[in-house]
């Protein structure tokens, strides 16, 4: 696996609130930078993947792929979708795949829901008859029992609320650009849904992204900056559940990371910089845990003395992630990556940014409150 | 009158989970217990070990404890609105599943994980069911 397929190309479009442009323009805005950035014409897609799910992309975007799939599996489904593009690739089905990625929830638009007023009980089931809707209370019910099990405190929760605001307020075209916040600032915001406060939670924000993966010697023809996959894992939270611990586990991560490092051939020595998929505080907190950066239970201290910042061990989340930079699923993660392998973060470019971990976490279920969980190994090697 | 099934089906269930509203409406708290290993879910499932060959709804004790959970500030449901702030919790019944409830007749800061909590039953004019909700033993 590793080394073998890159990504090619990457389109980003402008991402924040209110941008008043619908979700599809978004991604064929996208579509098209990515092939400006490749110098391709767009009949060299032979592959979409519309990470997400809507079905007249192709029409608007002027696009004759050999097949067109929506993939959906929450914050985890840009690295699906690279692995299936892998696959594709792989059985000879396509050579150049597009992943693609856009809503505009703040302008009105999210791909199949006509009436966002609508969409909260669809994926809340049952619980939500009792008042719990958001993603914020089911990633609730996980802090708390971090608290409960470790102690963790608010202040630490803060803490990455803080740091991703500094790693924000100094990149151009996230939401927190030129706002930094203090940990008072964090501790004065209104409680939402206990133990999180409004600086605890991302928000929703409208933008495209698309990438084109291929084999790696294609994408050395067409990029002079490839990022290559170095391995890739996915687990589900389900089998937490079965052992009665799901709330204990941000997601079942351990056979994600196992089969992505195997893959890669690393250890977590090798890795410089985690982006990690956080829509809330907590979220940073249990994966710096889990993959081994900080031990069990002690997550909350290790951000609270600045572990997650620039010069700690693992720099995490080094464009204000979701939290502080803008919310484009498990895009978010997989963007900040391929903008540090490349050199191209500007005053936030770390010093040493070779290897990257990413994330992804996503659909879960009302009941069950599980999620897939996606690990994703890229490097500026192969 | 009978369970609206539609309701049901909007919120992720289907007819399997049929037996329990009916059970909530007659004021008994069922669960979906497997006969060959006595493993107790919830809602309608199969048995992680032996499949859906001998799955029955049976009578649950309607005790449990606080496993974790949630205060909300906003009322993201209707029903919620006359008592935000508002708390949904995740127990663990007695039997072992989980299961998302209200916790009513108790002050907010008096709940904790570990709490000791029994069942009692509240109609919803929004859905049309009888909600198992639940209070701390006293």
């Amino acid at each position: 696996m590793r080394g073998r397929f890159a990504i090619a190309a990457l389109g980003l479009t402008e991402q924040g609130i209110r941008l008043g442009r619908s979700d599809r323009d978004l991604r064929g805005d996208a579509v098209e930078r990515a092939l400006r950035e490749a110098g391709l014409e767009r009949d060299a897609i032979d592959g979409y993947i519309h990470c997400w799910g809507e079905r007249e992309d192709l029409r608007y975007l002027g696009l004759s792929p050999n097949f067109s799939w929506a993939l959906s599996c929450g914050g985890a489904t840009p690295t699906a979708g690279i692995l299936a593009a892998i696959g594709m690739i792989e059985a000879g089905q396509a050579e150049m795949v597009a992943c693609v990625y856009g809503i505009a929830p703040t302008s009105g638009y999210i791909p199949g829901v006509p009436d966002l007023k609508s969409i909260g009980a669809h994926s809340y089931g049952y619980p939500s008859l009792y008042g719990m809707m958001g993603a914020a209370s089911a990633h609730a019910l996980h802090a708390r029992r971090h608290m409960h099990l470790f102690g963790t405190t608010s202040e630490q929760l803060g803490a990455v609320a803080v740091t991703q605001r500094a790693y924000a307020a100094v990149r151009p075209g996230t939401t927190g650009y030129g706002k930094p916040i203090t940990l008072a600032d964090h501790q004065g915001s209104p409680m939402i849904v206990d133990p999180f406060r409004r600086l605890d939670c991302c928000r929703d924000t409208d933008g495209g992204v698309a990438i084109l993966v291929c084999k790696a010697d294609r994408a050395r023809q067409l990029s002079p900056n490839p990022v290559y996959i170095l391995g890739a894992g996915m687990g589900q939270n389900i089998a937490n559940w079965h052992k009665g611990i799901p709330y204990d586990h941000h997601d079942n991560i351990a056979p994600a990371k196992a089969r992505a490092f195997a893959q890669a051939g690393i250890t977590l020595a090798d890795v410089d910089m985690a982006q990690l998929y956080d829509p809330f505080t907590i979220s940073v907190i249990m994966q710096l845990e889990a993959y081994g950066f900080a031990p069990e239970g002690h997550g909350g201290p290790f951000v609270a003395e600045g572990g997650n910042g620039p010069d700690g061990p693992i720099p995490t989340n080094t464009a204000g992630g979701q939290l502080s930079g803008f919310y484009a699923t498990g895009f978010t993660p997989i963007i900040e990556a391929i903008v540090q392998l490349r050199g191209q973060a500007g005053a936030g470019q770390l010093k040493k940014a070779d290897i990257a971990l990413c994330s992804g976490h996503g659909l879960n279920a009302g009941v069950q409150n599980s999620w897939n969980h996606a690990t994703l190994l890229l490097g500026n090697q192969p | 009158m009978s369970i609206d099934l539609a309701v049901i089906k909007n919120l992720g269930g289907d007819h399997l989970d049929l037996p329990f509203w009916e059970g909530a409406r007659r004021g008994e708290l069922l669960l979906h217990r497997c006969g060959i290993c006595g493993k107790h879910y919830w809602p309608a499932s199969r048995c992680v070990e032996h499949g859906g060959t001998d799955m029955a709804w049976v009578p649950a004790s309607g005790r449990g404890t606080v496993h974790t959970y949630t205060i909300m500030h906003h009322a993201y449901a209707p029903r919620m609105a006359p008592h935000v702030p508002y708390c949904v919790a995740v127990l663990k019944l007695e039997e072992g599943p989980f299961f998302h409830t209200n916790i009513v007749d108790c002050p907010m800061e008096g709940i904790h994980v570990g709490l000791e909590v029994a069942v009692r039953f509240e109609e919803d004019e929004v859905s049309g069911l009888t909600l198992p909700v639940f209070a701390p033993v006293a």
